[in-house]
C-alpha cells in the first residue's frame, strides 16, 4: 500500500438547521481497500458521501485526495478529481445508447467533429466485458433493466478513471446474481487499486467485502474496525448505541385483542409485499418499519388506493375494504400524509387555510360558492390546535418550514374527519423541536380515538412515541411487538442483521 | 404528551378576532402585490405620451374604439387564463372560434332563426372543448400537442365548411354587436361587444375565486399530485374547464362575427397565441398555479393600447407584432423577478 491514502477526511462537521448531520467525521480510506459505511437511518451516511462529492461543502474540517487537500467544489468537479459515486437511481441519459451514456463528453472523433462510432462501440464493450455484461453497446439505456443500468453507471465512473468509487445501497435492485456479479467486479477494482466506499443496510454483504468497517451514528464515527474482528451484532449494537429509556417514557399500550380492528390487512401480498399481516386499533400508534424498499411505503399505497392487493385483503372496522384511489381511501376515512409534504401532499403557492379545506371544499361553501369566513374559521382552527407557525392563514405554504408543512397536512386530515391517519416519515427532514411537537400531536390523535399508523424507516424516532411496532424485512413482517417490550437494537437487528424472526 | 388541544369542541372556540373594517381593508390592500400592476402601469406611461402628442387621441371616441378591438379577444383570454391556472392551455381556440362563427352563418343563410343557428354555433365550439377536455384528460398528453392536433383538424374542417369563402351576412348578430349602445347613462354609448366581455371578466373572476371549481383549478396547476392525493376528480375537473373554455370560445365567435359581419377561417387568426399572451403579460403563470381573472385582463388592456398607440405614431401595423413579442419578453423577466 502507498504511504498516503487515498482519501482522508479530516475532522468534517455539517449542520442542517436543527441538525447537526456530520460531527467531527474522520476516516482514512487506502487505494485497494473497500470500506463499508453503516449506520442508522440518519446517522449521517448520505450527508457524509456528499460531502465527499461536493455536493454539501463541508462546514469544517477538509477532505485529502491522494495526498492533496481538495477545497470547495462543486459535483461536476468530483469526477475530474477521480471520485465517482453510484446511487440507487443512476443518472443517465435514457434516450443515447449505452456507448454514449459510458463515453459521454469524451467520445473519439475524427477531427473533433464526427463521432468514430466503431471506435467507441470498441471501447465501450471492453468496459462492458468486465462486467461480464452482454449488452449491444449501441442500445438506448431507457431499454435495459435497472441493473444494467447501474452496471452501466459503474462503467462510467470506471472509464473515467475514478480513483475513488462510491456505491450508495448498489445491490437494491439487484438480485442474487447480478449481486454477485458486482462483488466481484468491486473485488477487481479493489485489485486495480481503487478506493471504495461501500454504503448498505444490507450487513451481510458488507462484511462479505468490505476489509473495514466504520459505523456512524448520530453524525459520528463511533468505530472503525476490521471486519474480521467484528461480528454482525457487535455492528448492530454499535448502530443503535445503548439507549434504554425510550420503553419508560411512554404507557404500555392497554391490550384490546377482543375489539374489531380499526384497519387490518390479512395476509396481504403485492409485487412487493409478500403474506403481510397485522392490525391498527382505535387509539393506537402502530409504527411501521424496515429499510428502504422493505416495503413500508407499499403498506402506504395499498391503503391510499394507489395499489391493489394481489392476495389477501385489507379491512377497515371489519369491513372489505378495497379503495379505487384516493377519493375512496378518503371517502371511507383513511388519509395519507405522504413522505415529502411540498412534493405530494401540498399545493405550495396554495395558501394555509386554501390547503386545509381542498380536500372538502363543499363543507366550507354556501350556495356552490366558498366562504371565506368559513375557511378562514376552519383553518384558524387547526392553526391554533397544531400550532401551526404561520404569519397568517392566509400564506402561501412554500414559506413554512418542514415542520409546519406536515403539521398544515395533519390539519387536511383533520378537517375531513379522518379516522385513520397514515403518515409517511413524519419527522424526516424536521428539526428536534418539530419532531417533538409532531410525536405529541399524533399521540393526541390516538387518545381522541383514532388509529394511526406511522411508517418511517427512523425505529429509534418511532420507539419513542408508538404503542407497537411492525417491523419489514423484504416485504415479510419479521416483528409486531408492543413498543415497551423492545428495543432498537433488537428491531434494527430484525430489520438488517442476522436476527431472524421467531417462527 | 396527554393534552393535547385537537380539535372535538368547536362550539367553544372564541370568534375569530374582529378587525375593525378600516383595518381590515387595509390588511387587504397590503397583501395586493404591487408589482403584479406592471401593465397598468406601462398603460398609464404610453397614455400619457400619445397623449401629448395627438390631440385626437385622448377622446371618447379611441378609447370605445380601444375597447371594442380588445373585446373578442379578452373574452378568449379570460378561458385561457383559467385553464393557464390549471396547467392547461388551448391553441386550438382561433379555429373553433372560426368554426362557431361558420356554423351560425351557414345556418343564417339556409334561413333558420337566429336563436337555433346561435345555439348551434355555441354548442359546435363547446363539443370541441368537451373532446379537447377528455383527450387531455384520458390521455395524460401535453395539453399543447392535443389542442395544437385539435387546431389543425379545425382549420380543415373550417375551410372544407365554407369552401374558404366567407359568410357575409350575419343578420342578427351584426345587429347585437355591430353597434354601440345609447349614449344616455348608464350606457354611454359603450361599444355593445363590451358587454359580454364585462359579463365574462365577472363570471371568470367569480369562478376562480370562489367557486369550488377554480380552487380545484389552482390545485391541479399547483400541484398535481398532492390535488390527485387530496380526492379532487382530476379528469371531470379538467373536462369542466375546456368544456368552459369551448363555451367562451363559441361565445366569441358570435360576438367576433357579429361585430365584423362575417364568419369565416380565418376569423380570428393568432388568438390562440395572443390569448396565452395577454394572460401571461398580466402575471398568470405560464405552468400552472398562479394567476387570475383580474391580472390576466390588464394584458389585454395593455395589448390594446399599445396596438393603438402605434397607430397613433403613423407606423405599420407590423410594429404591432414586434412591440407584442416584446411585451411578452418582459412580461416573463418582471414575473420572474417577482420570485
Amino acid at each position: 500500500m502507498p504511504d498516503a491514502p487515498l482519501l482522508r477526511i479530516d475532522h468534517v462537521s455539517k449542520r442542517f438547521p436543527g441538525v447537526q448531520a456530520l460531527d467531527d467525521v474522520s476516516l482514512v480510506v487506502d487505494a485497494g481497500e473497500v470500506r463499508g459505511l453503516v449506520g442508522q437511518n440518519g446517522a449521517g451516511k448520505s450527508t457524509l458521501v456528499k460531502c465527499i462529492t461536493g455536493v454539501h461543502p463541508p462546514d469544517s474540517g477538509r477532505i485529502v485526495l491522494g495526498g492533496e487537500p481538495i477545497g470547495t467544489y462543486l459535483p461536476k468537479h468530483a469526477y475530474e478529481l477521480g471520485i465517482a459515486v453510484v446511487h440507487q437511481r443512476t443518472q443517465l441519459i435514457p434516450w443515447l445508447s449505452v456507448t454514449e451514456n459510458v463515453l459521454l463528453g469524451q467520445l473519439p472523433t475524427f477531427g473533433g467533429a464526427i463521432v468514430r462510432r466503431g471506435e467507441a462501440n470498441r471501447i465501450a464493450r471492453e468496459l462492458l466485458e468486465r462486467f461480464r455484461l452482454d449488452i449491444d453497446p449501441e442500445t438506448p439505456v431507457a431499454r435495459l433493466a435497472p441493473p444494467e443500468r447501474q452496471q452501466v453507471a459503474i462503467a462510467r465512473a470506471l472509464f473515467r478513471r475514478a480513483r475513488f468509487l462510491i456505491l450508495d445501497e448498489p445491490t437494491a435492485s439487484l438480485d442474487a446474481a447480478r449481486a454477485a456479479r458486482l462483488f466481484e467486479l468491486v473485488r477487481d477494482l479493489q485489485r486495480e487499486g481503487v478506493g471504495v466506499l461501500y454504503v448498505s443496510h444490507h450487513l451481510e454483504e458488507v462484511f462479505s467485502l468490505a476489509d473495514r468497517i466504520t459505523v456512524l451514528r448520530d453524525g459520528r464515527v463511533v468505530a472503525t474496525r476490521p471486519a474480521a474482528e467484528l461480528s454482525q451484532s457487535e455492528v448492530v449494537t454499535l448502530m443503535a448505541g445503548r439507549r434504554l429509556e425510550a420503553a419508560a417514557a411512554r404507557s404500555a399500550a392497554p391490550a384490546r385483542a377482543a375489539e374489531a380492528a380499526a384497519l387490518e390487512l390479512d395476509h396481504v401480498s403485492t409485487d412487493v409485499l409478500h403474506d403481510v399481516a397485522f392490525a391498527v386499533h382505535d387509539g393506537e400508534v402502530v409504527g411501521l418499519t424496515g429499510v428502504v424498499g422493505a416495503g413500508g411505503h407499499d403498506v402506504a399505497r395499498l391503503l391510499f388506493g394507489l395499489e391493489r392487493p394481489l392476495a389477501g385483503e385489507v379491512r377497515l372496522a371489519g369491513e372489505r375494504y378495497r379503495p379505487h384511489g384516493p377519493k375512496e381511501a378518503i371517502a371511507a376515512g383513511v388519509f395519507l400524509v405522504p413522505e415529502d409534504p411540498t412534493r405530494d401532499g401540498l399545493v405550495p403557492a396554495l395558501s394555509v387555510a386554501h390547503n386545509i379545506t381542498l380536500v372538502d371544499l363543499a363543507s366550507v361553501s354556501r350556495l356552490g360558492l366558498l366562504s371565506r369566513r368559513l375557511e378562514q374559521a376552519v383553518a384558524g382552527r387547526y392553526v391554533r390546535d397544531l400550532s401551526i407557525a404561520a404569519a397568517s392563514v392566509d400564506t402561501p405554504v412554500r414559506n413554512l418550514s418542514g415542520g409546519n408543512q406536515q403539521k398544515v397536512l395533519v390539519a387536511k386530515a383533520l378537517a375531513v374527519g379522518a379516522r385513520l391517519l397514515v403518515l409517511e416519515e413524519p419527522t424526516q427532514g424536521v428539526d428536534v423541536h418539530a419532531t417533538a411537537e409532531i410525536h405529541r400531536i399524533v399521540r393526541g390523535l390516538a387518545e381522541e380515538g383514532r388509529g394511526v399508523l406511522v411508517i418511517s424507516t427512523d425505529v429509534r424516532d418511532l420507539l419513542e412515541f408508538v404503542d407497537r411496532v411492525v417491523a419489514l424485512r423484504g416485504g415479510r413482517v419479521v416483528e409486531d411487538v408492543a413498543a415497551a417490550e423492545t428495543d432498537y437494537a433488537r428491531i434494527l437487528d430484525l430489520m438488517v442483521g442476522s436476527l431472524q424472526a421467531a417462527a | 404528551m396527554a393534552n393535547v388541544q385537537l380539535p372535538v369542541r368547536p362550539a367553544e372556540q372564541p370568534p375569530p378576532p374582529a378587525e375593525a373594517p378600516r383595518a381590515r381593508v387595509r390588511s387587504r390592500l397590503r397583501n395586493v402585490d404591487v408589482f403584479a400592476l406592471w401593465p397598468v402601469a406601462v398603460m398609464l406611461v404610453i397614455v400619457f405620451v400619445t397623449a401629448l402628442r395627438s390631440e385626437h387621441y385622448f377622446t371618447v371616441f379611441n378609447f370605445e374604439n380601444i375597447l371594442s378591438q380588445v373585446s373578442p379577444l379578452g373574452i378568449v383570454t379570460m378561458g385561457q387564463a383559467i385553464l393557464l391556472v390549471s396547467a392547461g392551455l388551448d391553441l386550438s381556440v382561433g379555429y373553433n372560434i372560426a368554426l362557431s362563427s361558420i356554423v351560425t352563418g351557414l345556418m343564417l343563410e339556409d334561413g333558420y332563426p337566429l336563436w337555433l343557428a346561435i345555439a348551434a354555433g355555441v354548442g359546435a365550439a363547446t363539443a370541441v372543448g368537451f373532446a379537447n377536455g377528455v383527450l387531455v384528460a384520458q390521455n395524460r398528453a401535453h395539453p399543447f400537442i392535443i389542442t395544437l392536433g385539435m387546431s389543425i383538424f379545425l382549420f380543415g374542417l373550417d375551410t372544407q365548411l365554407t369552401g374558404g369563402a366567407p359568410v357575409n351576412d350575419m343578420r342578427g348578430l351584426y345587429t347585437a354587436f355591430g353597434g354601440n349602445l345609447p349614449s344616455y347613462p348608464p350606457f354611454f354609448g359603450l361599444p355593445a361587444v363590451a358587454v359580454p366581455l364585462g359579463a365574462v371578466v365577472v363570471l371568470a373572476y367569480a369562478l376562480l375565486r370562489w367557486t369550488p371549481l377554480g380552487r380545484r383549478a389552482y390545485a391541479i396547476g399547483g400541484n398535481e399530485e398532492a390535488a390527485y392525493l387530496s380526492g379532487i376528480p382530476i379528469k371531470r375537473t379538467k373536462i369542466y374547464l375546456y368544456t368552459l373554455m369551448g363555451a367562451l370560445v363559441g361565445l366569441t365567435g358570435m360576438v367576433l362575427a357579429g361585430q365584423i359581419n362575417e364568419a369565416s377561417f380565418n376569423l380570428a387568426q393568432n388568438f390562440e397565441l395572443e390569448s396565452i399572451a395577454c394572460a401571461v403579460i398580466g402575471g398568470t403563470a405560464l405552468f400552472g398555479g398562479r394567476g387570475g381573472a383580474l391580472r390576466s385582463i390588464q394584458g389585454v388592456a395593455l395589448w390594446g393600447v399599445v396596438q393603438n398607440a402605434i397607430v397613433f405614431a403613423g407606423l405599420s401595423s407590423n410594429y404591432q407584432q414586434m412591440a407584442l413579442g416584446a411585451i411578452i419578453v418582459i412580461a416573463v423577466m418582471v414575473t420572474r423577478a417577482q420570485r
